[in-house]
């Protein structure tokens, strides 16, 4: 990861939601850079941080959660302390998203058209008449057929597949440079997910933006990403090239996560699974978040945080590396 | 739609059944001197008391008493007034627009400032527009109308000599009644300016200022605090996100996206408030003297005037079923997922 071609590059971002039980940090220093035209795929358990990391990178965390510190560069601006006038016009135009539940995340009285056109004239001085005309070209780009009828139907009217292709197609309106895309399958059923996971692929190859890809499913990471980095308790526990996560994991959690992986050729009785549950939020060891789980974990791993050892294309977060580096 | 319509106009007859005979079924626990004894002016009189009940049947069973009314209603003849001293139907025509206009005015101010005040409220959550919109809503709330209706009276006649209670002005009566005022609606606020007089206008309106804001500020807390915790929900939803992710600007989220949904259930709440209005406004028109429809059911309450309050019952009745197919009517408006299905 050559940080100089870097779009977007996210710097030690931590962040914090204030509870009653007081401040709780979701995210502990997170560090990455999404190169150009390539796809970074986030991967964690729930609880990790990757919803939070992807809303705090537009800022649209709700507004109990703060951004302590850190930046998220992108070209040459730093978008966390970006005043929101200048923020709202990257947003969608320039940085775009798509959620997890496509079917909550349009607005149920507003038509998919209407909900569609306004993001286009939000960005761009058109006539209502060409940003509508522009809709339905898009909506065709989705794979939605009969869009003209289409457009003017509401999110209810639409399957789950359907509502999340109008997201993409929401979201790739202006033709930004960023995607981010948090766990977009994982509310659609298992013969849609693949579908709307080429869809996205597809897309993003022919218009060469780059994607940021969340998602707690290690299987996906492998169709869609270029890169990989691996999220644990609010850290980065491991980044590499994905063909390198798969053939030479590096961190015990990584490697746990790939043992649970069920191969279809093999029958197992029982399915593997790394013992214990993630930390909480707010009640972890000042080590390695890992550690109560790790079978490999010593005394430090308690005590102290391991840095990322490693070359700048496999990096990883474990003491056990340290002789290595 | 239409059959939605029509299904629930079928519900029309049923439920004016079911209120005129309850109610129908209450008078007759008074006896039947009682309930002779309204015709009869003159204590003189008296000894034609049998007279009376033997003339009217009313010795005869329930049902058959309310059979012989169900009859004449449904005739168009409600019956005769004694405490109006006019038809019980042409007491309704008299004085239902003077309600209808007071209800409507109060609706009006209701969801207008209600809508608006919520909205801010949520918006500008734990600010200090939402702390002074909710001392209001709690101050309104917890005040009874009668208290509110007494003071603003007192401040606004008595020290001020703003506005004026009691009925209208001998003018207005004049002109009202004269040859050349013509009734296009029979609403005075419409037909005073159809007719271009502005005196009417001007002191219809005067007498219709402290009632509307007495029984607005009741009905504005609930509808403040109604909108502002649906405006919160709202905001909170994920499509709310997704506006700010395509990076619209905060009004489009606030009114267009979030309003449009927040404003759902204050549809049933105004809906109710407006019949509540049209039927109960009992007190305030009381309070003020104004000409309403609601005094017109309290003085036949209290004069026995069983025809009365029998018409009088049977229009709310009416209203209620009305008032709600109105709401269903304007949901649909709204929301597509009802419109469509």
């Amino acid at each position: 990861m050559n940080s100089s071609s870097a779009l977007l590059d996210v710097q030690n971002l931590r962040v914090s939601f204030s509870t009653e039980e007081g401040t709780v940090q979701v995210l502990k220093g997170l560090s990455y850079s999404l190169p150009k035209g390539k796809v970074l795929a986030v991967v964690g358990e729930s609880g990790s941080g990757k919803t939070v990391h992807a809303l705090s990178l537009l800022r649209l965390l709700p507004p109990t959660a703060d951004i302590e510190e850190g930046h998220v560069l992108f070209e040459g601006k730093d978008l966390v302390s970006l005043p929101e006038r200048q923020l709202r016009k990257l947003r969608g135009a320039r940085i775009s998203m798509i959620f997890q539940d496509p079917m909550s995340s349009l607005n149920p009285v507003l038509t998919v058209g209407e909900q569609l056109k306004e993001t286009i004239l939000a960005h761009r001085k058109i006539s209502k008449l060409r940003a509508k005309a522009a809709a339905i070209r898009l909506l065709k780009k989705v794979g939605i057929s009969d869009a003209a009828r289409r457009y003017d139907q509401y999110p209810f009217q639409f399957s789950g597949g359907m509502c999340q292709r109008v997201m993409i197609a929401m979201a790739l309106a202006l033709k930004p440079q960023v995607l981010i895309a948090d766990e977009p399958t994982t509310a659609l059923d298992v013969t849609i997910q693949a579908q709307i996971l080429r869809l996205i692929k597809n897309l993003q190859q022919q218009t060469g933006m780059s994607a940021v890809f969340i998602t707690h499913n290690l299987a996906l990471v492998a169709d869609v990403a270029d890169e990989v980095l691996v999220l644990y308790g609010g850290l980065c526990m491991e980044k590499a090239s994905v063909q390198a996560i798969f053939k030479n994991p590096l961190h015990p959690y990584t490697q746990g996560l790939l043992n649970s992986l069920v191969s279809i050729n093999k029958k197992e009785d029982l399915l593997p699974a790394i013992a214990g549950n993630p930390p909480v939020p707010g009640k972890e060891c000042p080590g390695c978040p890992f550690a109560p789980r790790c079978q490999r974990a010593e005394k430090r791993c308690f005590q102290t945080r391991p840095p990322l050892f490693g070359k700048r294309e496999h990096q990883a977060a474990c003491w056990l590396l340290e002789e290595k580096a | 739609m239409f059959n939605y319509v029509l299904r629930r106009l079928l519900l029309l007859p049923v439920v004016i059944l079911g209120v005129t005979f309850l109610l129908f079924f209450l008078t007759q626990r008074l006896s039947p001197e009682m309930r002779a004894s309204l015709y009869i002016k003159d204590p003189r009189q008296m000894g034609a008391l049998e007279e009376v009940i033997q003339k009217y049947g009313l010795r005869d069973s329930v049902f058959k008493q309310y059979g012989h009314w169900l009859a004449n209603a449904l005739k168009g003849d409600l019956g005769y007034s004694q405490s109006a001293n006019m038809p019980v139907g042409q007491a309704i025509k008299a004085y239902l627009p003077a309600t209808v206009q007071l209800a409507v005015v109060t609706i009006i101010l209701v969801v207008f400032f209600g809508v608006w005040f919520g909205c801010v409220s949520a918006v500008k959550k734990d600010k200090w527009q939402d702390v002074v919109a909710r001392l209001f809503s709690v101050g309104g709330f917890s005040l009874p109308i009668f208290v509110l209706g007494l003071l603003l009276l007192m401040l606004f006649y008595g020290r001020l000599g703003w506005f004026s209670p009691g009925g209208y002005s001998v003018y207005t009566d004049m002109i009202v009644h004269g040859g050349d005022f013509h009734s296009y609606t029979g609403f005075l606020l419409v037909d005073s300016l159809l007719n271009l007089n502005f005196r009417v206008f001007g002191d219809v309106l005067s007498h219709l200022v402290l009632p509307a804001v007495t029984l607005c500020i009741g009905s504005f807390a609930l509808m403040v605090r109604v909108m502002r915790s649906s405006m919160l929900e709202e905001l909170g939803k994920d499509y709310v996100r997704t506006a700010r992710a395509k990076g619209l600007a905060p009004w489009q989220i606030t009114y267009k996206h979030a309003g449009k949904n927040a404003v759902i259930p204050v549809i049933t709440l105004a809906s109710i408030q407006f019949i509540r209005l049209l039927g109960g406004t009992v007190i305030v028109e009381t309070i003020f003297e104004y000409p309403g429809i609601g005094r017109f059911g309290v003085i036949a309450a209290q004069q026995l005037d069983i025809a009365g309050i029998m018409g009088f019952s049977l229009m709310v009745a009416v209203l209620f079923v009305l008032g709600n197919l109105l709401s269903d009517v304007l949901y649909t408006a709204v929301d597509p997922r009802i419109r469509l299905d």
